[in-house]
Parts: structure tokens; sequence; C-alpha cells
């Protein structure tokens, strides 16, 4: 919207700028200029912005309550979709797949990297080193390559079972083509790409004063219950946002489900992430208004959880004063 | 952008820089937008006689495909000057995504192979050219295409595609796997499902698992799997009006013979067979020396035989009563369709005639896109085709006598049968479901694609 409002103040600026007279003053001009500047630079983006997101995120807003094929032009079906995703036992099944597995992964992925991040925390050599290999998985987790390689390494005759067999396992499983693992096989996955929420609890362990600590010790406190009386509390606000951006990130799982199961979120509908669904819908299907009305559910339901996560972080997240 | 020099005041570069760099922004994010408005023009279109003509041209395939497409692509540019194009290609699944997404934005390609699950899908939209005026008016030569399927691509009184060449869905047999098993090969003309089942439990067997007798049939070319069974039956998987054309129980039954070959051990255990599946045809259980038999179009035999190490045959269908009246059918292997947006209609149906009937692009292009559907053709490159591309076509040439007309072309929503079938068997060989329910509630699942 802004750099709609842009366009005609920039002109002006400019045809301002070469021979005006003595009514604008100089300080003027270099008022405007100064506050005008870095929109303009912010332009590109806000095209971006206006095009690219908006522009899209409205016309998915208006394709929910239409019957559009992609192919063909939409068609007017009032709150249809939204009615039909009750009936549809697919939607309930990506729900449930979705719902298991950010439950699951979102706290373990937390509780590794505050794990390992108190491991870093404490002064280690070549702590820089570390923490980039540690991030590494971050970086790479949610691309396409890693999760060819995660289907080749939980292959019926992957590495693992392998490495299995050859330790005396007589019959592991397929970790990715049996609908009992192959969810957890994701969801390791998941929690493997913990680098981000580590860096973070690492910068929020720095800020803890060590006094506290100090004070703690001379009271008596041990390790364990300094950590649940002092690191706990003080990191709640960091453990808070994190927790927030991984339940996010999490319901927008699509990568990894995508290439794991070859787009069918199988076997047997068992990695049928929302996302996926939603994509098979869209593009599969033909049936893109669904899959729009699909999107803004799924909006609606991550829109409700933070909320959610918001109210309660008054009952446990700490703000120090 | 003028500034004068003389004034103190003038634009600092930043501002400037800023000021161009927005704008450009803005344009180019709307030029992207843009895209083209696909008005396509009446008659011929624009042709080569206006100016260079650039066409787009899309295909799905394997590298093989890719190689001697481009190499198609090359010879007809050569040939005729003015024209360029540009290909498109990827694998099976991403290409309907593709396609899917290019169309709605008015940027459909030219000229696209299409296959028969999604003819309807796009001719009943309106995405596709009715190519009948150019069929009458000679561009598109049809009278030495094989009779079986040259009308595969019509929908009622237009004809939206034109058959690429033709292949039949037929059983690949490994002899040796059978004989190193001490099972006798079977024989084709009179072998029944049960008979089937119960050989391939035996190999397996008597391999102690090395090798498994054959490979699940509700995954592996699944719908069209269905579509012999059924037809075997008198049946259809979907009928001439475009309904489905089975019943639950011819379904069940057909579940309940893929139910035995799993518990029988004729099948891998379902993990393993759902990793076969995903593998395609390269890790196909007889292309990798690990199965006696599997269910393949005729035109696969190639890539099956390059990893099999061993030489593998065809045989026709099993049935219920061990008559060999199959319900094996010629099926047009994929067709070439004109999009109803493309702006030179005219090139791209003499490109499309000239990939049919030229002898030039039917020499590159071999058996690849299936048995050329122009029969002259066919039988000219036939002695030049490699082991398995000859015997394809002698199997072809030896069951076409007893075999089915080919289905008519199924209705809108087809294209979702195959991932819904291969989600319902995964179902019941993992014990999720029993063969009845899955019947139900697949009927109901496909009714609801279709309707």
């Amino acid at each position: 919207m802004s750099s709609t409002l842009d366009v005609p103040s920039r002109e002006r600026s400019h045809d301002e700028a070469p021979g005006t007279t003595g009514r604008a003053a100089p300080r003027g001009r270099k008022w405007w200029t100064a506050r005008l500047t870095p929109y303009l630079f912010l332009a590109p983006w806000f095209a971006g912005l206006l095009f690219i997101t908006a522009g899209p995120i409205a016309a998915s807003a208006y394709l929910s309550f239409t019957d559009y094929s992609l192919i063909g032009a939409p068609e007017w079906i009032g709150l249809d979709n939204f009615q039909r995703m009750f009936d549809d036992p697919r939607f309930y099944q990506s729900l449930k797949v979705t719902f298991i597995y950010v439950v699951v992964s979102v706290p373990l992925q937390l509780a590794f990297a505050l794990f390992l991040a108190m491991i870093l925390d404490r002064g280690l050599r070549g702590l820089a080193l570390y923490r980039s290999v540690y991030y590494l998985p971050s970086l790479i987790g949610g691309s396409v390559a890693i999760a060819i390689l995660w289907r080749q390494i939980f292959g019926s005759d992957g590495l693992l079972n392998g490495v299995l067999r050859f330790i005396g396992f007589e019959n592991p499983p397929g970790w990715v083509s049996d609908p009992d693992y192959a969810l957890g096989t994701l969801i390791i996955l998941n929690v493997w790409t913990f680098g981000a929420p580590m860096v973070i609890f690492l910068a929020g362990l720095r800020q803890i004063p060590t006094m506290y600590y100090e004070a703690a010790s001379l009271d008596g406190a041990g390790k364990v219950r300094q950590f649940f009386q002092v690191t706990l509390p003080l990191l709640s606000p960091i453990i808070f946002f994190n927790l927030v951006l991984q339940t996010i990130n999490a319901f927008q799982t699509f990568t990894q489900a995508f290439i794991v199961s070859g787009g069918t979120g199988g076997p047997a509908d068992s990695t049928l992430f929302y996302t996926l669904y939603l994509y098979q819908r869209g593009f599969g299907n033909f049936d893109m208004g669904y899959a729009s009305a699909l999107a803004w559910f799924l909006l609606l339901i991550v829109g409700g959880l933070t909320a959610i996560n918001f109210f309660a972080a008054k009952y446990w997240v700490f703000y120090g004063d | 952008m003028h500034t004068n020099r003389s004034n103190g005041a003038r634009t600092p570069w930043p501002t400037r820089i800023g000021v161009t760099g927005g704008v450009l922004g803005l344009l180019l994010t709307t030029a992207a937008c843009g895209g083209d408005d696909g008005g396509a023009a009446a008659d011929g279109g624009t042709t080569r006689d206006d100016g260079p003509v650039t066409m787009r041209m899309s295909w799905w395939g394997s590298d093989t495909r890719h190689a001697a497409t481009q190499e198609l692509i090359d010879l007809y540019e050569s040939q005729n000057e003015g024209v360029t194009i540009e290909g498109d290609f990827t694998g099976f699944a991403d290409y309907w995504d593709r396609l899917a997404t290019s169309t709605a934005g008015g940027d459909a390609p030219c000229l696209m192979q299409q296959d028969t699950r999604y003819v309807r899908e796009y001719a009943d939209r309106g995405a596709l050219l009715d190519l009948t005026p150019y069929i009458e008016d000679g561009t598109i030569d049809t009278s030495d295409l094989d009779e079986n399927v040259a009308e595969t691509g019509a929908v009622e009184d237009a004809t939206y595609a034109i058959p690429t060449g033709v292949n039949a869905f037929s059983v690949v047999i490994d002899p040796a796997a059978y004989e190193a098993a001490g099972v006798p090969v079977p024989d084709g003309s009179s072998w029944t499902w049960e008979e089937m089942v119960d050989t391939a439990a035996q190999v397996t067997q008597a391999t102690g698992g090395e090798v498994y007798g054959m490979q699940a049939m509700g995954l592996n070319g699944g719908d069209t799997n269905f579509e012999v069974y059924a037809r075997e039956q008198g049946e259809a998987l979907f009928d001439e009006n475009g309904e489905i054309g089975f019943t639950t129980e011819t379904l069940a039954d057909w579940w309940a013979i893929e139910k035995r070959a799993s518990e029988t051990g004729a099948e891998p255990p379902p993990a393993t067979t759902v990793e076969v599946f995903n593998g395609g045809v390269d890790q196909a259980l007889v292309a990798t020396g690990n199965g006696a038999s599997g269910f393949w179009w005729t035109n696969e035999l190639p890539a099956l035989t390059a990893g099999a190490g061993s030489e593998l045959e065809f045989r026709q269908f099993p049935t219920e009563e061990g008559d060999g009246e199959t319900g094996m059918y010629l099926k047009p292997a994929m067709f070439w369709a004109i999009s109803s947006d493309c702006e030179s209609p005219q090139e791209a149906a003499m490109l499309l005639d000239w990939l049919i009937n030229s002898e030039d692009a039917v020499n590159i292009i071999k058996a690849d896109r299936g048995l050329p559907v122009n029969t002259e053709l066919r039988d000219q490159i036939a002695p030049t085709l490699d082991a398995p591309g000859q015997a394809a076509v002698a199997f072809v040439e030896e069951i076409t006598p007893g075999l089915q007309d080919p289905p008519a072309l199924p209705p809108q929503g087809a294209g979702e049968v195959q991932s819904i079938l291969q989600r319902y068997t995964e179902q019941i060989l993992f014990d999720q479901v029993s063969v009845e329910d899955a019947a139900e509630q697949f009927m109901s699942e496909v009714e609801s694609a279709i309707a």
C-alpha cells in the first residue's frame, strides 16, 4: 500500500528539484528527501510484498469461496468449501498427522536445543566452530537433498537398518515405508534441525547473570535445582519465543513429507501433512478453491494456537522485573 | 532524469538510485504478474510467414526421452527456418502440477504431451484446441494411424488429442527366476489368477525370500491393472458416459487377490512393496533381479531389461477361468495436444503432424512414446529396435487379435483414481482396512472425485 502512495510524492520531489526558487526552502526539500529516501529503497520490497505476497493472499481469500479448477474460471459457491472440510476424512487425517507432529516434535526439538545450548555455554574452546556445526542441520534440514538422503538412510535396506542388522536386529522395519514408523522418522528429522532455537537459547543463557548461580550455590542449590530455579525461569521468555516460532514452523512443514513420501503423504496417508494435502488438492486434483479454503483454515488454527500460547504465557513466562 | 548542475540542492545520488530502483522494482513485478493475455488468434494465428515463430513444447519422461526429444526439436528447427521450439520437460508427477499452473496463468505450452487420464480434464474446460479443422484440411494427417487408437483422443464430435503410439499393459516375467526356483514357467494363454499367486508364492518360498514371485498389483499401474481385471469381468473402470463402470464386488475380489499374494509371501512385505513402488521402473523387482514377475507397459521392457541381466518376457494377463480371454487392450501410450492459448496453432499442428508422420522423427524417437501410431512407420522401424523393443512389437502383434477396444477417455477427476487406489491398497496391505470396506470407500471417493 505504501508503495503506491509513494509514487506521487516521489514525482513531486523530482519536479521540484531542478527549477524551484525561493518558496520551497532547501531545508524543506532536504527534510522531504531525508524522509523519502528509506522508503524509496524499500520500494522494491514493498512491491514484492504487494504483488508476490499480499496479492496472492487476497486472491486466495477470494478463491476460498469459489469452485476453481485452475484451468477454468472460478465460480462463487459461498461457504461450501468450508462445509466440505467437515465431511472430508482426509482433512481430519491431515489434521491428526500435523497435530501429532507439532505436539511431539516441537517440545522434543526445544529440549534438545536447550540441552546442547547448555553444553556449549560452558565455555568450550572453539565454541564458534561447534555453534556452526550444530547449526548446519537447520540450514539444510528443510532442503530437498536432505530429504532424499533421509529416505535413503531410513529405507528398508538403508544405512540405519544395515547398522541395526549388523548389531543383531533380525527384522528392522522400513522406517519411512511402514505407516507405523514413517511419521516418527519425520519427527526425528525435525528434531535434528535444532540449530536455530539452539543459537537463540545460547544467546539467552549468556544473558543470565552469573551472580544468580553464585547466590544459588551459596544457598546450597545443586546443578539440577539451579537449572529449575534459575535457568528455566530466566530463560522462559526465550523458550516462549522459540516455542511460538517453532510451532508455527512445524505447522507449515512440507518439503520433508513431500519428498519422503513422493508427494503422496503415504504410506497409507501416515505422513499426510496438512500442507501436503492442501497441495495435493490444489495442484494435483484441480481443486484450488478448496485448497485455498484449507489454507485459510490453517491460518485460523495457527493464529488460534498462537493466541493460546500468548495467553498461557502469562502463567509461566517470567520477564524478570 | 535531468538535473540542473548549477542547482546546489540537486537530488542526492542515493535518492536517485532509490527512485530508479523503486520504479524498476515496481515495473518488474508488474510485468511478472502480467504474463500474457493468451488471446488465441483466429484461424492459423501467427505463422512463419509473419516472421519468426516461437512455441513451447512440453513433455514428461525419462532422460532417454528428453535427449531424443531435444534431438527432434533440433532437427525440426533446422528443417523449418523461422520456427523456434522451446522444450519444457519434467517427470510425470511434477508435469501435471506444472501444466495446471501454467494453464491457469494463460501460459500453457503450445504443444503438450497428454495422458488419457487428463485429456478430458483439460478439454472439458476449454484448455485444448479442437484439432478437427486441422485434420480436415490435411495439416494433421491421420490416414496412416493405427485404427485401434486413432479416435481415442475424441470427445463427442471434437478431437482434442492425437495418440503418439500404442502400448499394452501386460505381465513381464523373468523365466530364469521361475526355473531357478524349480517352478514351471507360466504359460500366458491359460494361467489363472490363482495360479499366478500360487506360483509366485512358490518362487518366494523356494528362494527363501531372495526372489519374490510378483510385485503388488494395486500400486504398479494400479488403475490400469484394475481396469484390465474389470474388463475381463465385462465391466470397466469408467463406462462410455464417464460413470463408474464396475461393482464393489469386482474391486473387492481384485483386492482379495492382492491380499492373498501379500499373505502368502508371493509379494514382498508391505514396507518393501511401498519402497519398490516408489523406486519406479528402475527399482522394479524384475529389473533388479529380485522378482519373477510384475505388471508393466510394453514400452517399459527396455528399461526393465537394462537392469535385469536376464531376458525378460511378456505374458498375457491371467484370467479367472484360464481361458486366455483377458481384459487387455491396446492403449494410446500418450497424446499430443495443442493448447487453446497457443498463438500459432497452425504451426503447432504442423509440428504435431511431423512428430507422428515423418520418418525422420520416428527414426529418432523410435518406440519411446509407445510403438509409433503410424502403422507404416511402425513396421519400418521395427527391425531397427533393440531386442526388448522388438519383443514388444512381436508381443503386441501376437495379442492384438484378442484385444478389447481401448476405453473411452475417462471423465474429469480420473487423474485422482490412481492415487486413491494406491492409498487403499497400502491400507489393505498394512491391515488397516478390509478389502470390502476399502472397496466401498474407494467407490464413494471416486464418485466425488469425478462429480
